[in-house]
């Protein structure tokens, strides 16, 4: 079960990125959609903060805290996101979800240099869309796992090698989050 | 945008002479507070349209500003003489930095260019390394900053 009302989003050559596009406080950040195991709500969350799903656990981050980012707080737009690679998984709040987006690894932007501190450990750069600057998170840093070199060619596609319609069936959504996937908007960067 | 202000020097020699004599300089304010810059610091100024909030620890630079397709950081001058902007719509100065394109937002008033004898411009080092000296434009001394390292060196308050 994918995302209900996704629309391929069309990448006219080479390497494109997926991203999980958020609202977090003011910021549209952006997380590789390829570590998205899915997105609930926070009623799913368990006492002690922990979501299970599909008989994994993820175990709960402040993700707004760790981004020095003023978070609005539980309303009825936030959405816990399910975050794993095969070593290690969390789940964080967000303040919305905006959409899935495929951006063309030729428009993600570094960081600019003049950003010189921790940010740039959080931060693998951003891409400009029609209506917000996109933020991409760390998906090493997300997970606390040891950041690596050429952190998004690990989660770039080719393009070319997606037919039309095709969607990345790594990511699954429960069925507490379709009423609000449903009303996502899916673009492209170009 | 940038308005000419051209005064009258003292004619002291030859015109290459005269030339090598004077300072082009570009002043502006931020929250009030005037500036002058090396004219050649500058890649140009254009309508502030807004800034998008980036969670940096990086002093004074906390912001991109998009600029037609991709976008530039910005310092915060404003934050670092504690000056809040003062009302009106702010322009955006595109500065040269060593870095790259860097955005400063400044305030309404369009920066003039002016012509500072050599003889009016004080270079000096003081405690705040974005500071060069100070210049005498248009008959006021305004400080001297320095757009192509700035916060480069400074990380703290002015």
């Amino acid at each position: 079960m994918g995302l209900r009302g996704h629309k391929t989003a069309v990448v006219s050559s080479g390497l494109a990125v997926r991203f999980l596009v958020t609202l977090m406080g003011p910021m549209h950040m952006a997380f590789p959609s390829h570590w998205v195991r899915g997105l609930v709500t926070p009623a799913e969350e368990g006492a002690d903060g922990h979501v299970t799903w599909a008989n994994a656990s993820y175990e709960r981050a402040d993700l707004a805290r760790r981004l020095k980012i003023q978070a609005e707080g539980v309303t009825a737009e936030t959405r816990i996101v399910l975050y794993a690679n095969e070593q290690r998984s969390r789940s964080f709040a967000v303040d919305r979800v905006v959409g899935l987006i495929d951006v063309e690894r030729a428009l993600i932007q570094p960081l600019p240099a003049q950003f010189r501190g921790g940010e740039r450990e959080r931060l693998l750069g951003l891409f400009v869309e029609s209506s917000y600057i996109a933020l991409i998170a760390n998906p090493f840093w997300v997970l606390e796992l040891p950041s690596r070199n050429n952190v998004l060619d690990v989660f770039a596609l080719q393009a070319s090698e997606r037919r039309p319609g095709e969607f990345d069936s790594r990511l699954r959504l429960p069925s507490a989050a379709l009423e609000a996937a449903s009303a996502m908007s899916v673009g492209s960067a170009k | 945008m940038l308005r000419t202000q051209l005064r009258r020097q003292p004619h002291t020699g030859s015109t290459g002479a005269t030339g090598a004599r004077m300072q082009h300089m570009v002043v502006f304010s931020v929250g009030g507070q005037r500036l002058a810059a090396r004219t050649e610091e500058i890649a140009g100024v254009m309508p502030w349209t807004g800034a998008t909030a980036v969670p940096s620890d990086t002093p004074f630079v906390c912001a991109l500003v998009r600029q037609e397709k991709g976008c530039l950081p910005v310092f915060d001058l404003a934050a670092k003489f504690n000056r809040p902007l003062q009302d009106g719509e702010p322009l955006c100065l595109v500065v040269k930095h060593v870095d790259g394109p860097l955005a400063i937002c400044i305030d309404s008033q369009v920066p003039s260019l002016h012509m500072v004898a050599r003889s009016a411009v004080q270079y000096r080092v003081g405690h705040d390394p974005d500071i060069a000296g100070t210049c005498i434009a248009g008959e006021e001394e305004l400080p001297i900053i320095n757009l192509t390292t700035l916060g480069v060196s400074s990380n703290r308050p002015a």
